[in-house]
C-alpha cells in the first residue's frame, strides 16, 4: 500500500509533461465555447472534454430537457444551471481554478448515459483535474445525485466544496427587472385607480359584509386543512383502483385535495344553518313561514353534522359516536 | 362599567344575587370539570410527570426548590450538553418553575407536607381551572348575553384542544401559559374599553409574567399591535386606546426585558418590531388629532400628506440601514418558518424533525374541538354584527390562529381560546332566542338592530322572536343533543389520545386485561443504580430530558436544541460505520450508548424510526460524510431486511437495534414488527460496544463503550481474536478492506 501511494506522483506527472501542451488548448477551446452559460455537449464533445489527462475541472449535467422524456425536475433546473454557470463565467476568479461548465443533454448524448448506465436524470458529474496542483489521487468523477427540486446555491455550495482554495465568484441572481418594473407599473396603476375611484370604491371597502365574508371563507380555509396541501403537496384525488375516485384519503394524518374542500363546504353549511337559526330566522314575521324554516335549518343542521361525523368516523375507525341519519 | 362580570356577582338586588349566587357554583363547577377531566392518568397510571420536556422542568424545580432562587437564576448546569454544559439559568422561561416553587412554599408556610412533584403533576389542572374562569371574563366582554360566559367557560375547560397540553403530569410552559394568554387578552379588552392606566398596567403586568413563562408570548406581542393597528385603519383612535397601548407598550417591554434569556430581543428582533412600529404610529396619529384642532380642514389635509410620505420615507430608510449594519437581527428562524413554510425543512431540518411541528389535516381540527370548529364561523360572524373595538379583536385573533393551526399543529392551542370564545357567542345567541318561553322580541338585540343602518345583510328587520313552540323545542333538543355529544366526545379523546403518559405504555392483553409497559424507567433506573455518578450517557436528543431527570446522569444532548452541531455530531457518530463512530464516542467520553428499539412490541416510536433524521442534520454538517442517499436501497426504499442499504446496515444504530435480536426466534424467522419485515438470519456484528442491558420489552437497549484494547488491537481483531478465528481469515471474511490511518 504504501509503495503504491509512494509511486502515485511520478505515475501522473508523466502524463502531464507529455500533455501539457495540448490540454490547455482544450481548455482555451471550450472556455471560448461558454461565454454565456455552460456549453451543449454531444457524445464527441464530452469524450474530448472529459478525456485524460486534464488540468482543469469540469461539470457536467446530464440531463433530459425535451418534454418527451417527462423530466419535471431537468427542466425545473435548467435555468438555475445556467446561473451556475453564467455567475462562474462572468464573476471575478483566479486563473489557478480552472472550471468548465458542460450540459449533455440525453437527446445529443444517447451512448454517454448508456455507457455511464444511467437510469435517473439528472446527475451532476464533476470531474476532478488528473494533472495540475490540484490533481486527485482519485480521478473517477463525483456525483451529485438529485433527491428532489434544489436550488442552484445549494448545488454551488457543493461544487465550490470540491474546487480547490482560492477565491471563488459569489453566486449572483440577475436582477429581475421585467418583474420590478411590472410591480411598480402595478402599484402606480393601484394608487391612480384608488384615488380616481374612491367615491365607488371607499364604500365597497368600508362594507361590513364583504369583510366578514373574506374573513369566513380564510377561517373555512385553514380549519379543513387547506395550510396541509399546501405544504404536503397532496394530490387533488386518487382513484379507489376500481376505476372511482376515492374521495376521502385513508388514515387520520391524510387528507386529499379535494376532501378538505368538502369538508371546508360541510362546515360552511353548518355555520350557515346556525347563522340562520341565530340571526335570520327570529326577524321572520310570518309564523308560518318562520316554522318552516326552523323546520329546514334544524333538518340541515342535524343532516350535515351527521354526514361530518361519519365522513370522521371513516377516517377513525375507532371513533364511537355517531347521529341518526349515516 | 358597572355591569362588569365581577360586579354583577358580588352588588345588585336579591335577585340578582341569586343569580349571581347561581353562576359562582356554575364556574365552582365548571373548574371542578375541568380538573377532574384532565386526572385519567393519574388515575390509570400514577402520579407520574409525562413525556419529555416535563422532565427537565421537573427537575429544575427541584433545583430550584432545592438551592433558592438567586442559584437557579444563575444555574450552570455542567450535567448536560456534556462536554459544553449548558447556562441553564438564562436560556429557560422560569415563570414555570417560579410558579411551583411558590405553590411549594406558601403550603411549606401553611403546614401542608406536599412532595414537590405532586405540585408539579397537579399544576396544569389547576391552572385550567383558573383558565376556565378567564374565559369566563373574556368572553363576558364580547357579548351581553348572560349565557355566553358560562358556556365558554365550560367549552375551555374540556375542549381536548386544550386538554392536550394540559392533563394532570404533562408539566410544561403551556401549563400555566394558556391561562396568563386568556387572562392578559381579557386585561387587554378591559384596557381598551375603558381607556384606563391601571388596566393597561395589569396587562403589562400579566404580559411580563406570560413572558416568563413560554415563548408563545411572541403571539401577544404580535396580536395586540395588529388590532391597534386595525383600529387605527378603520379610523377609530382614541384616547382610550392611545393610553391602553402605550401603557402596555411601555410597561410589557420593561417587563419582558427582565428575563434573561428574553434580554434585549424586544427592541432587536423582528418578532418585536411590529410592536414598536405601531407604538412609533400611535404617537404620530394622536399628534396628528391634536394639531388638527388648531388648523384649519384644509392646510390641515396638506400636512397630513407631507407627514405621512416623510414618515413613511424615514421608517422605510432607517430599516433598511438598520437591517444592513445588523443592529437589528434579521428573520428568526422559528417564527419565519410559520410564514415561509417551505423554509423549515430545507434550512432548519430540527425544527422541521419534530412532529408537532407538522401541518394540521382536517381531522386533527374536529378530533381537538369537535362541534366548535362549525360554530366558530358562525360565532365569528356574529362578532361583525356590532363590531366594537373588542369584536374587531376577536376577528383578527380569529383569523390569524386558524392560519398558524393549519401551519403547526402546537399551535392548535392558540386557537382553542378563541374558538370557544366565538362558538360560545354563537350557541348563547341561539340558545337565548330559543329556549325563551315567552315570545316576544328579545330587549336588547332589537336596540342594536335598529341602530345598525350599514350592518349585516342578515340583521336587517325587526327581531320578532320565535313564535311556535314547535321551534322552540326542536332546536332546544337538538343543541341538548349536539352538547352531549360534544361531552361525550371530550371525555372520550381525553381518556383515548392525552391521558397516556407515553414514559408508561399500557396496551391490552388478547383476553382484555391491561398490560404496562415500564421499559423506560426499568431502563433509567438501571443506568441509576449501576453506572457510575458521571457516565456519560449519548442517546438521541429525544431522550436527553428523560435521561437527566429519571437516571440522574449526564448526557451529550437533550431536548433544548441550542446546539445544532453538537446534536449532528450524535447524529453523525449514531448514523456511521463503527470505525467512524467510536473515535467519536472516545472524544466524548461517551461510557454508555442508549437506543429505543421497538421492532419486538411493535412499538412505533423507536430510533430506527427517528433514523433519516439523525442522517439528515449529520448531513447538514457533514455533507460529504454522511448522505442521506446512501441510506435508502437503489430504488428509493428505506428498508431493514435483507435488502437495506450497506450504509444502513454497517451504521452504528442498526447494529445497536439489532443485536442479538435474531437469537430470539427460530433461525430465519427473525421479524422486525413495527417495519414489519423479515431480518436476515445472520444478526450485526458490534465490535467496539458490548451490550449493558436490554430492558424487558426491548424497548431501551443500552451499550456499554468498550476501552481500548489491552494489547492495542484494534476491536474489529480482539473480537475477531475472541472468537477463536485467525487473524488472516477473519480480515478475509469481513468484506471490503477499510483503510486505515493511524
Amino acid at each position: 500500500m504504501n509503495i503504491f501511494s509512494f509511486l502515485l506522483p511520478f505515475v501522473s506527472i508523466l502524463p502531464a509533461v507529455l500533455g501539457a501542451t495540448s490540454k490547455s488548448d482544450t481548455f482555451e477551446k471550450y472556455q471560448a465555447l461558454s461565454r454565456f452559460g455552460p456549453i451543449d455537449l454531444d457524445d464527441s464533445s464530452y469524450d474530448e472534454l472529459t478525456s485524460k489527462p486534464r488540468d482543469y475541472h469540469v461539470a457536467v449535467i446530464l440531463t433530459a430537457a425535451d418534454p418527451r422524456f417527462g423530466c419535471i425536475l431537468c427542466r425545473e433546473f435548467q435555468p438555475e444551471w445556467e446561473l451556475i454557470a453564467k455567475s462562474w463565467n462572468k464573476g471575478p476568479r483566479s486563473d489557478d481554478t480552472k472550471l468548465l461548465f458542460g450540459t449533455l443533454d440525453f437527446t445529443d448524448g444517447r451512448n454517454t448515459f448508456q455507457k455511464l448506465m444511467l437510469q435517473t436524470a439528472p446527475v451532476l458529474l464533476l470531474f476532478p483535474p488528473t494533472v495540475g496542483p490540484s490533481a486527485r489521487v482519485d480521478d473517477g468523477p463525483l456525483r451529485y445525485d438529485f433527491s428532489g427540486p434544489i436550488s442552484a446555491d445549494q448545488l454551488y455550495t457543493w461544487i465550490t466544496r470540491h474546487l480547490p482554495e482560492g477565491p471563488k465568484p459569489p453566486l449572483v441572481r440577475p436582477l429581475n427587472y421585467m418583474r420590478i418594473v411590472s410591480f411598480v407599473t402595478i402599484m402606480m396603476a393601484v394608487v391612480t385607480l384608488f384615488t380616481v375611484l374612491s367615491p365607488y370604491v371607499l364604500p365597497v371597502i368600508q362594507n361590513r359584509n364583504l369583510w366578514a365574508a373574506v374573513s369566513l371563507i380564510a377561517i373555512l380555509l385553514f380549519t379543513s386543512g387547506h395550510m396541509f396541501n399546501h405544504i404536503r403537496k397532496v394530490p387533488y384525488v386518487v382513484g379507489d383502483g376500481k376505476g372511482g375516485i376515492s374521495y376521502f384519503a385513508g388514515g387520520f394524518q391524510n387528507q386529499f385535495g379535494m376532501e378538505s374542500q368538502v369538508v371546508a363546504a360541510i362546515y360552511a353549511v353548518l355555520s350557515f344553518a346556525t347563522i340562520a337559526l341565530a340571526m335570520k330566522v327570529p326577524r321572520t314575521a310570518d309564523k308560518k313561514a318562520q316554522q318552516v324554516a326552523v323546520v329546514i335549518w334544524g333538518t340541515v343542521l342535524l343532516g350535515m353534522y351527521s354526514f361530518l361525523l361519519s365522513v370522521f368516523k371513516a377516517k377513525n375507525a375507532g371513533y364511537p359516536f355517531f347521529l341518526p341519519p349515516f | 362599567m358597572a355591569d362588569s362580570p365581577v360586579d354583577a356577582l358580588l352588588k345588585g338586588s336579591s335577585g340578582r344575587t341569586t343569580r349571581g349566587m347561581l353562576r359562582i357554583i356554575i364556574l365552582a363547577i365548571i373548574a371542578a370539570a375541568a380538573v377532574s377531566s384532565r386526572l385519567f392518568s393519574v388515575i390509570r397510571f400514577e402520579s407520574i410527570i409525562h413525556e419529555f420536556d416535563p422532565w427537565f422542568n421537573f427537575r429544575a424545580t427541584k433545583y430550584l426548590v432545592q438551592h433558592g432562587f438567586h442559584s437557579f437564576w444563575d444555574w450552570f448546569d455542567d450535567r448536560t450538553w456534556h462536554p459544553l454544559g449548558r447556562v441553564t439559568g438564562g436560556t429557560l422561561y422560569p415563570g414555570l418553575m417560579v410558579t411551583s416553587g411558590v405553590i411549594y412554599h406558601i403550603l411549606r408556610f401553611l403546614t401542608i407536607p406536599v412532595d414537590i412533584r405532586n405540585i408539579c403533576v397537579l399544576l396544569a389542572p389547576a391552572f385550567s381551572g383558573l383558565t376556565a374562569f378567564a374565559m369566563y371574563l373574556l368572553t363576558c366582554e364580547m357579548t351581553v348575553s348572560p349565557s355566553a360566559g358560562l358556556l365558554a367557560a365550560a367549552f375551555m375547560g374540556i375542549t381536548p384542544g386544550y386538554i392536550s397540553r394540559s392533563v394532570a403530569g404533562s408539566y410544561d410552559n403551556e401549563a400555566i401559559a394558556i391561562f396568563l394568554l386568556v387572562f392578559t387578552f381579557y386585561l387587554w379588552i378591559k384596557a381598551v374599553k375603558n381607556g384606563s392606566i391601571m388596566w393597561g398596567a395589569l396587562t403589562a403586568l400579566f404580559y411580563g409574567y406570560m413572558v416568563s413563562a413560554w415563548g408563545g408570548y411572541v403571539f401577544i406581542t404580535n396580536l395586540i399591535p395588529l388590532h391597534v393597528f386595525v383600529l387605527l385603519c378603520m379610523g377609530r383612535y382614541s384616547p382610550r386606546l392611545y393610553i391602553s397601548y402605550t401603557t402596555w407598550y411601555a410597561l410589557g417591554t420593561l417587563a419582558s426585558m427582565q428575563i434573561p434569556f428574553v434580554g434585549f430581543l424586544p427592541i432587536r428582533n423582528s418578532d418585536h418590531m411590529s410592536a414598536l412600529g405601531i407604538f412609533g404610529l400611535i404617537q404620530l396619529v394622536a399628534f396628528a388629532e391634536f394639531v388638527r384642532g388648531f388648523i384649519p380642514g384644509k392646510q390641515f389635509q396638506r400636512l397630513l400628506t407631507t407627514m405621512i410620505i416623510l414618515v413613511a420615507a424615514v421608517a422605510f430608510l432607517g430599516l433598511v440601514v438598520l437591517s444592513a449594519s445588523g443592529v437589528i437581527a434579521p428573520w428568526s428562524g422559528r417564527f419565519y418558518s410559520l410564514w415561509d413554510t417551505g423554509y423549515a425543512k430545507i434550512h432548519i431540518p430540527i425544527i422541521a424533525s419534530v412532529s408537532e411541528h407538522q401541518p394540521t389535516a382536517w381531522p386533527a381540527f374536529f378530533f381537538d374541538l369537535n362541534f366548535l370548529i362549525w360554530l366558530f364561523p358562525a360565532g365569528v360572524y356574529m362578532c361583525f354584527r356590532e363590531l366594537h373595538d373588542e369584536h374587531v379583536f376577536v376577528i383578527i385573533y380569529s383569523v390569524l390562529a386558524s392560519y398558524f393551526a393549519g401551519v403547526m399543529v402546537r399551535l392548535m392551542l392558540t386557537l382553542t381560546p378563541i374558538v370557544c370564545v366565538a362558538a360560545a357567542v354563537a350557541l348563547s345567541t341561539i340558545i337565548d332566542t330559543y329556549v325563551l318561553t315567552t315570545p316576544g322580541p328579545l330587549p336588547r338585540a332589537k336596540s342594536s338592530a335598529e341602530s345598525s343602518s350599514d350592518g349585516l345583510r342578515s340583521t336587517r328587520g325587526a327581531v320578532v322572536g320565535i313564535t311556535s313552540y314547535v321551534s322552540k323545542a326542536m332546536i332546544t333538543v337538538s343543541v341538548a343533543i349536539y352538547l352531549l355529544l360534544f361531552v361525550a366526545h371530550c371525555t372520550w379523546v381525553t381518556s383515548n389520545a392525552y391521558s397516556s403518559p407515553s414514559v408508561v405504555l399500557a396496551s391490552r392483553l388478547p383476553d382484555g386485561s391491561q398490560f404496562i409497559i415500564d421499559d423506560y424507567r426499568e431502563a433509567y433506573y438501571w443506568l441509576r443504580q449501576n453506572t457510575p455518578e458521571n457516565a456519560k450517557i449519548m442517546s438521541w436528543w429525544d431522550y436527553g430530558y428523560q435521561i437527566g431527570g429519571m437516571a440522574d446522569r449526564p448526557t451529550l444532548v437533550d431536548n433544548n436544541t441550542w446546539n445544532n452541531t453538537h446534536i449532528a455530531t450524535v447524529g453523525k457518530a449514531m448514523s456511521s460505520r463503527e470505525e467512524v463512530s467510536y473515535p467519536i464516542l472516545r472524544q466524548h467520553d461517551v461510557d454508555y450508548v442508549l437506543v429505543v428499539f421497538g421492532g419486538l412490541l411493535g412499538y412505533s416510536g423507536d430510533d430506527i424510526n427517528k433514523f433519516l433524521w439523525m442522517v439528515r442534520i449529520a448531513e447538514g454538517i457533514w455533507p460529504d460524510e454522511v448522505k442521506e442517499r446512501d441510506y435508502f436501497t437503489a430504488r428509493g426504499e428505506y428498508r431493514v431486511d435483507d435488502e437495506a442499504a450497506p450504509a444502513m446496515r454497517n451504521s452504528l444504530m442498526y447494529k445497536m437495534s439489532y443485536h442479538n435480536y435474531h437469537n430470539l426466534f427460530q433461525p430465519g424467522q427473525a421479524m422486525d414488527r413495527v417495519r414489519g419485515s423479515r431480518l436476515p438470519a445472520e444478526g450485526p456484528q458490534l465490535s467496539t460496544l458490548e451490550e449493558a442491558y436490554t430492558s424487558e420489552n426491548w424497548i431501551i437497549r443500552i451499550y456499554k463503550v468498550k476501552d481500548l484494547d489491552n494489547l492495542g488491537r484494534s476491536h474489529n481483531n480482539a473480537v475477531a481474536f475472541d472468537r477463536g478465528q485467525k487473524r488472516k481469515r477473519a480480515t478475509k471474511r469481513k468484506g471490503p478492506r477499510v483503510l486505515r490511518t493511524e
